[in-house]
């Protein structure tokens, strides 16, 4: 189990009124798993990710990541084990721009002291996974959506953690570039043995998926769990 | 760690870079420019005050006491013998003179008026006043045929032009001083106008007469004289070269004091005090300014990487990371802008250097030089100013970005 959850639940507070975003959610996921949370807008899937990726405090409950319980983790932990653990893909991509291609891969690396040979190892050969090799010296602002989209699929995976999540990945994509990134993604877990966490609420996304969830007003149900022929996309 | 990302944030915004640069660099400037000038200035006041007063003067405690009544203070003829010994041996005085002060009456046919009298010994090596003669006054033509004292002409005198205008004296004219003996009798002499002199101060003008030595010891009918005043080979080496005096003063049993020329020049320190003030008001000002301006850009240019800033956050980049990187880029701001604004003060300043400006004070002979001292010595303390306000300015926006909160940092365009 790399990641578990317990009763976790999120209450916003806005002014003196009390949001709750997630309601008692218990949930977990295995190594190589490749799930996608699907559910409308609103429905909570952020601040779900939110949590199990340690960027934001949960109310109540438990966020296990490899079994380690995180609630009593000091901010600098949680740096620690983001960094070391957690793979992360963002909605509108998140490149540093002011650095390449390559540096945007390299940046985790930096943060963890890996030498300079074996930064380079580890990012071309990302790089080269995604398909944008030739394309390592270009600055954020010099690519295309599917193109930054692989830079920070690359990104997320250079520190081989064992579990990517990802928000959204495809929502600022056209369908087809969302596809590819998806077969991507799909591709990487199978190579990588790395567990991915997709929420969305694109439909065309939940194709890809081994096992999907169903999100609702902070609520998970579990749907069937299915393979599809991804290669086939 | 990370230098490359500070630099290249740096310049990412060239117009706000700028802007900072620009505040940074010509607030430097200015302080470097406005320090070469008080530098420089300070210098020449230095020079004509120990041209006034030479680099140090020897006398009785009870001169400096201004405990002058029955004439106690004077140096008599074999004490001024052990002290001219003891300079004529100093490695560092080049020259030493005499000098005797008498108040008394100037008197006219016509008017009266107190003078201050100095006694001293004419073409000196250590402190003449000759060169203080008028030779080119526009409104009175008549004094311009003045010349200064010569050891051979017993009676005559140097008077300001104050004077000269009140009791109507011009070169050649006579008038008759009365002063008081040292044994307590009145004695007259008379006195010729060998030339009119000017000071900086009108004051002093009116009041005081340069007579040779020897008419001043005839006239208070004593041998002694008030103080000995020393010319050292180096300005700085003053003081190191009075103690040593001093020194040797004490081991002869004299009961002599010195005072250097900072210690009697009251104006200097008071223009030093001036200036010191000036000059820290200034530093002041401008390092508000520049901390205040700076502090503006760099929350606004760091505010536009809120989304940024919560990304590496969230890949796993600590708080103190964050705050390094910024405060680093920071340092590079006040760094580069600090050292701009010492290049762009240095043209600037041999620009205006090159220009040969110069006024004349009120009562100077010759128009006084206005340059700026754009010495390496003067650079290092505006470069340290503008940096270190740059850096307190950066603290409270570093501050405030690397406490941002990741997942609100993240909700933002
Ligand atoms: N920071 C916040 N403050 C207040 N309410 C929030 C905040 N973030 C999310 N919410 C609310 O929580 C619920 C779930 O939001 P979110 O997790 O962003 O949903 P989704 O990602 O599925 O669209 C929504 O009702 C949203 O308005
Ligand atoms: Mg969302």
């Amino acid at each position: 189990m790399i990641l578990e959850t317990q009763r976790l639940s999120k209450v916003y507070s806005v002014g003196q009124e009390k949001i709750p975003a997630l309601r008692g959610v218990d949930f977990h996921a295995s190594a190589g798993d490749f799930i996608v949370i699907n559910g409308p807008s609103g429905s909570g899937k952020s601040t779900f990710l939110n949590l199990i990726a340690c960027v934001d405090r949960h109310s109540e409950g438990e966020v296990l990541i490899e079994g380690q319980a995180t609630s009593k983790l000091s901010e600098n932990q949680l740096a620690e084990l983001r960094k070391r653990k957690i793979g992360l893909v963002f909605q509108s991509f998140n490149l540093i721009p002011v650095l390449s291609a390559y540096e945007n891969v390299e940046y985790p690396l930096l943060l963890l002291g890996v030498n300079s040979s074996e930064r380079q190892r580890r990012v071309m050969g990302l790089l080269e996974e995604v398909g944008i090799k030739d394309l390592a010296k270009r600055r954020p602002d010099e690519l295309s959506g599917g193109q930054r989209q692989r830079v920070a699929i690359a990104r997320s995976l250079v520190t081989e953690p064992k579990l990517v999540l990802a928000d959204e990945p495809t929502a600022n994509l056209d369908s087809e570039t969302g596809k590819q990134v998806m077969s991507i993604m799909r591709r990487l877990n199978e190579d990588h043995k790395v567990a991915f966490l997709v929420v969305t609420h694109d439909p065309v996304v939940t194709q890809y998926a081994e096992r999907t969830v169903k999100i609702r007003d902070g609520q998970l149900t579990e749907e069937n769990s299915h393979v599809v022929a991804y290669s086939a996309a | 760690m990370l230098w490359h990302i500070p630099l290249r944030n740096l310049f990412r915004n060239r117009r706000r870079t700028l802007l900072g640069l620009a505040i940074i660099a010509l607030g430097t400037a200015m302080v470097y420019a406005v320090l070469g000038y008080v530098d420089f200035t300070m210098y020449n006041i230095r020079l004509g005050t120990v041209k006034q007063y030479g680099n140090f003067q020897i006398a009785s405690p009870l001169l400096w006491d201004e405990k002058t009544e029955k004439f106690a203070y004077l140096i008599q003829p074999d004490t001024l013998a052990k002290v001219e010994q003891i300079l004529s041996k100093e490695p560092g005085v080049v020259a030493y003179t005499k000098q005797l002060n008498f108040s008394g009456l100037a008197t006219t046919p016509n008017k009266t008026k107190v003078v201050r009298a100095t006694a001293l010994e004419p073409n000196n090596r250590a402190l003449d006043y000759n060169d203080l003669v008028v030779t080119d006054d526009k409104e009175h033509k008549e004094w311009n045929v003045g010349k200064g004292l010569d050891p051979a002409d017993q009676g005559k005198v140097l008077i300001g032009r104050t004077l000269a205008k009140e009791l109507q004296l011009k070169p050649g004219d006579f008038f008759s001083v009365t002063a008081t003996t040292v044994d307590g009798a009145y004695n007259v002499g008379p006195l010729r106008v060998a030339g009119v002199f000017r000071l900086n101060n009108e004051v002093a003008e009116g009041q005081l007469i340069f007579v040779p030595i020897a008419y001043g010891k005839t006239l208070m009918n004593t041998e002694g004289v008030a103080k000995i005043i020393v010319k050292v080979n180096n300005l700085d080496d003053s003081v190191r070269v009075a103690s040593s005096v001093q020194e040797k003063l004490r081991a002869a049993g004299l009961e002599l004091e010195i005072r250097t020329w900072e210690q009697l020049a009251e104006f200097y320190r008071q223009i030093k005090g001036f200036f010191g003030a000036l000059f820290g008001f200034l530093m002041l000002s401008v390092s508000v300014l520049v901390f205040f301006i700076v502090m503006q850009v760099l929350t606004l240019a760091f505010l536009e990487r809120t989304r940024e800033v919560g990304t590496i956050r969230a890949i796993g980049t600590k708080r103190s990371q964050v705050f390094s990187m910024f405060f680093m880029e920071s340092v590079m701001l006040g760094v580069f802008g600090s050292f701009t604004g010492l290049v762009l003060g240095w043209l600037l300043g041999q620009g205006f250097n090159a220009l040969g400006i110069g006024w004349t004070p009120p009562g100077a002979i010759a128009p006084v030089p206005v340059r700026l001292s754009l010495t390496l010595g003067n650079a290092w303390l505006p470069f340290i100013v503008s940096a270190i306000a740059t850096l307190l300015s950066s603290l409270y926006p570093v501050t405030r970005t690397a406490r941002i909160t990741i997942v609100d940092a993240l909700r933002t365009a």
